[in-house]
C-alpha cells in the first residue's frame, strides 16, 4: 500500500487540550470536518498545552485548536512586541510554524482568550462598561479591592505587571490572593463567593462563567496583554489531502465571537452539557455552513 | 461488671458488647443534625445551601433510617451470636441503601420548582451516614465470620438494590446523575480503558517483577543494587513519569513506524502503560522476596528429605506458602495502579481521569466524583476479591 492511499483513508485525528474551551472547538473542528465527508478519529482532551503540541509535532495529531499568544511560548520570543496585536501576532505564529514545522494556522476566532480582570458587579463607583483604566481611579479614590489571582498572572511580566504599567496602578500583596494553579473557574468562584474578602478575579477573555457568576470582565483598550485568539493548526501535509476542509473551518471560526465563545462555555461550564452536543447544535441552530 | 455479664450471658446489659456499632449510630446522628444532608445551588459553579435531612427527605426514608440506626444500637448492647450479627448485617445493608434512597428522593423535592440551573449534590451528612453504615456492615459481616460466598452475596445484593434504584430514575434529579447522564455514552468505555489500562500494566508488572524478586533472592549482592533503582523509581512523581516518557516513545515511532500502526505512540495509552509497570515493580518484587524468602528453612528441609527436586521444592512448597504474601503485593499493586491510572489522562490515556480533569477545570464537584467513585469502587472490588482470594487458597494449603 502506497504511504497516500494509506493517508487517504486513514481518519483525520482531531485533538484538543484537556479544558472547557479546548473540548468545544475540538469538537467543533470534528463536527465540521466530518461534515466535509472526511473520516474523523476524536482525541479531545488529551492533556495540558505542551502534550497536545508535541502530539501535533510527532504527527500523533493532525490537528487541534490552538491560541495565536502561545507562538511566543513556543519559539522563546516572549518580548516580541507582535503578539500584543491580533493580526501581526497571528502572521508572525503562522509563518514560523509553517516554516520550522509544516504546520498551517487557519483562520482566528475574532474572539481573545486572554488575561482579563472580572470584577463584581456590585462593586461601587464603575461605569456600566468598566475598563482597567476605571479600576486604576477606583484604586486611587481608595476603593476596597482583592483580587484572586494564579502565582503565574501575578509574577509573569506579561500578565499583571504589563496591566498596572500600562494603566498606572500597583496591587499591594495584601489586595492579592495568590492560588497556585491557573484554574480560573476557582478564581471566580472566590470573587462570586466573597471568599476571603476577594472581590475581582483573574479571567480569561472567553470563559463562560463571568457573566453566570454576576462578574464583569474589564476592557483591556490600551492592549496590554498578548492577543490569545483560538485557531484550528494543521499539519499541512494533511490539509493538502483534504483541502475542503480549511475554508470549511475558516467559516465557522470567523462565526465565533468573544461573545458567542462566552455563551458556548457557559453551556458546558455552568449548565454542565456535553461539550460535543453543544458543539453540534451550534453548527444546527446557528444555520453556520462549514 | 464482668461478673454481671457473666450472670446474665444471654440478656442484655447496660454497657454495650459491641462498643462499634453504638459509635457509628452516635456518629451517623452527629452527622445528621451538625451537616447538610444535601446542597442545593443555583448553578454547577458555586457551592450549595446545606439542607438538613428532615427538611429535603420524604418522611419514610426518615423513619427507616431511625429505626435502622435504633436497631443497630440495640445489636451493640445484646449478647453477641452470629445469628444477631446476621441480623445487623441486614440491618445495616438496609440503612446503606435507604440512606442513598433518600439523597435520591431529597434532590427529587428539592429540584421542583427550581430553576434547570440548579444542582443538588451529595452533602458532609450524607457521607457520614454512608460511612457509618458501611462500617456497620464490615462490623457485622466480621462478627458473623460468615463465609466468602456470604460477604459475596452481600455485597451483590446492596450493588443490584443500588442498580434498581438507578434504573427506576431514583437519583436523576442529583447532580451526580445529571453528570453522567451528559457523559452516558462514554462512561462505559472510561471505566473499560480505565480496567485495560490497569490489567495491561499488573500482568506484565507480574512477568518481570516476580523474576526479578527471585533474583535478587538467589544472588544476595544482585538484591541492594536492585531495590535501590526500583525505589527510585518509586519515588518519580506519576506526572513527571508518564511527562518523561513522552520523548523517547515519540522518537521510536518515528524510527520504527510500524509501531505507531500499532498503536503504540508518545501519547495515549503506552506511556501510561509503561509508567504503571515500573511502579509495580518495587511492591511485587518486594513481596516476592518477602514471600518466597519467609518460607521456614524447616519445610523445605523436610521437602528435600522427601527426594523432591528443586523445581519440586518451589512449585510444591515454596510458592504454595508463599502465596498469601504474593497475593498481598498483587493486591497493593493493582489498588495502586487504578489509582495511578486517573493521572494518566493527563497524557491521553484517557479512562476515568478524563471525568476528573474535566471536573477540576470546571470547578465542578460532582463531575471529579463522577470519576473518583468509579476508581474507588473499582479499587475496593478488587481488595474485596483479592482478599477472598487470598483467604481461599492459605484454607486450600492449611487444609
Amino acid at each position: 500500500m502506497s504511504p497516500q492511499s494509506r493517508a487517504a483513508e486513514a481518519p483525520i485525528v482531531v485533538a484538543s487540550k484537556i479544558d472547557t474551551e479546548g473540548s468545544l472547538l475540538g469538537e467543533l473542528i470534528a463536527a465540521v470536518i466530518e461534515r466535509t465527508g472526511a473520516p474523523v478519529e476524536r482525541r479531545i482532551g488529551l492533556g495540558p498545552t505542551n502534550i497536545v503540541r508535541a502530539a501535533l509535532l510527532s504527527g500523533q495529531v493532525d490537528i487541534y485548536p490552538e491560541y495565536t499568544g502561545n507562538g511566543a511560548l513556543f519559539f522563546h520570543r516572549e518580548a516580541d512586541p507582535a503578539w500584543k496585536d491580533a493580526t501581526k501576532g497571528y502572521d508572525l505564529v503562522a509563518a514560523l510554524d509553517k516554516q520550522q514545522n509544516d504546520l498551517a494556522w487557519l483562520t482566528p476566532a475574532p474572539a481573545d482568550n486572554t488575561w482579563v480582570i472580572a470584577i463584581r458587579k456590585d462593586l461601587k463607583g464603575f461605569p456600566p462598561r468598566p475598563c482597567v483604566g476605571d479600576l486604576a481611579a477606583y484604586l486611587k479614590n481608595g476603593g476596597r479591592f482583592r483580587l484572586a489571582a494564579s502565582a503565574e498572572f501575578v509574577e509573569s511580566s506579561a500578565a499583571l505587571p504589563a496591566f498596572e504599567s500600562a494603566y498606572g496602578f500597583h496591587l499591594s500583596g495584601d489586595q492579592l490572593l495568590t492560588l497556585s494553579g491557573g484554574n480560573t473557574a476557582a478564581t471566580l468562584r472566590a470573587a462570586a463567593e466573597q471568599i476571603s474578602g476577594v472581590n475581582a478575579a483573574m479571567a480569561y477573555g472567553t470563559d463562560g462563567a463571568i457573566a453566570a457568576l454576576g462578574l464583569a470582565a474589564l476592557c483591556d483598550d490600551k492592549h496590554a496583554q498578548v492577543v490569545y485568539a483560538p485557531a484550528p493548526v494543521i499539519r499541512a501535509s494533511v490539509l493538502d489531502q483534504h483541502p475542503v476542509i480549511g475554508p470549511a473551518l475558516d467559516r465557522v471560526f470567523a462565526t465565533l465571537t468573544r461573545e458567542k465563545l462566552q455563551a458556548l462555555n457557559a453551556r458546558i461550564a455552568v449548565d454542565g452539557e456535553d461539550a460535543r452536543s453543544v458543539a453540534e447544535d451550534y453548527l444546527k441552530t446557528a444555520q453556520v455552513q462549514p | 461488671m464482668n461478673v454481671a455479664a457473666r450472670a446474665l450471658p444471654t440478656g442484655a446489659t447496660s454497657i454495650p458488647r459491641n462498643i462499634v456499632l453504638p459509635l457509628l449510630v452516635a456518629a451517623a446522628v452527629i452527622g445528621v443534625v451538625g451537616c447538610g444532608f444535601v446542597g442545593l445551588a443555583p448553578n454547577r459553579l458555586v457551592s450549595g445551601r446545606p439542607v438538613m435531612l428532615w427538611n429535603a427527605a420524604g418522611a419514610g426514608f426518615i423513619a427507616v433510617l431511625t429505626a435502622c440506626a435504633a436497631t443497630l444500637l440495640a445489636v451493640g448492647f445484646a449478647a453477641p451470636r452470629r445469628a444477631l450479627a446476621y441480623f445487623a448485617a441486614a440491618v445495616a445493608g438496609t440503612a446503606i441503601i435507604i440512606v442513598i434512597a433518600a439523597a435520591g428522593d431529597a434532590a427529587a423535592i428539592l429540584s421542583v420548582g427550581a430553576p434547570p440551573a440548579a444542582r443538588i449534590s451529595l452533602g458532609a451528612g450524607f457521607w457520614i451516614v454512608l460511612s457509618c453504615a458501611g462500617l456497620a456492615l464490615i462490623d457485622a459481616l466480621q462478627r458473623s465470620d460468615a463465609a466468602a460466598v456470604s460477604r459475596l452475596i452481600v455485597a451483590a445484593v446492596v450493588a443490584g438494590a443500588f442498580v434498581a434504584l438507578a434504573r427506576a430514575g431514583m437519583f436523576d434529579a442529583l447532580s451526580l446523575a445529571r453528570e453522567y447522564t451528559t457523559r452516558r455514552e462514554v462512561f462505559a468505555a472510561a471505566v473499560l480503558r480505565h480496567v485495560v489500562l490497569v490489567a495491561a500494566s499488573v500482568g506484565p508488572a507480574l512477568l518481570i517483577g516476580v523474576p526479578l524478586g527471585l533474583a535478587a533472592l538467589r544472588r544476595q549482592r544482585f538484591e541492594a543494587p536492585l531495590f535501590a533503582v526500583l525505589n527510585l523509581l518509586q519515588t518519580v512523581p506519576s506526572i513527571a513519569l508518564f511527562g518523561l516518557l513522552i520523548v523517547p516513545l515519540s522518537a521510536l515511532t518515528k524510527a520504527m513506524p510500524a509501531l505507531a500502526e500499532l498503536g503504540i505512540g508518545g501519547v495515549g495509552p503506552t506511556p501510561a502503560i509503561i509508567a504503571l509497570v515500573l511502579y509495580a515493580l518495587l511492591p511485587i518484587a518486594r513481596n516476592t522476596l518477602a514471600g518466597i524468602g519467609g518460607v521456614s528453612p524447616a519445610a523445605i528441609d523436610a521437602a528435600r528429605g522427601m527426594g523432591m527436586t528443586g523445581r519440586q521444592v518451589f512449585w510444591q512448597v515454596e510458592v504454595p506458602l508463599a502465596l498469601p504474601v504474593l497475593i498481598a503485593g498483587l493486591r497493593i499493586v493493582t489498588v495502586q495502579a487504578i489509582g495511578l491510572a486517573v493521572v494518566a489522562a493527563l497524557i491521553g490515556a484517557g479512562g476515568l481521569g478524563s471525568f476528573v480533569f474535566d471536573g477540576l477545570g470546571q470547578y465542578a464537584t460532582d463531575l471529579v466524583l463522577l470519576g473518583a467513585l468509579p476508581a474507588i469502587f473499582l479499587a475496593l472490588a478488587v481488595d474485596f476479591l483479592l482478599r477472598l482470594l487470598a483467604a481461599a487458597l492459605s484454607r486450600r494449603y492449611a487444609a
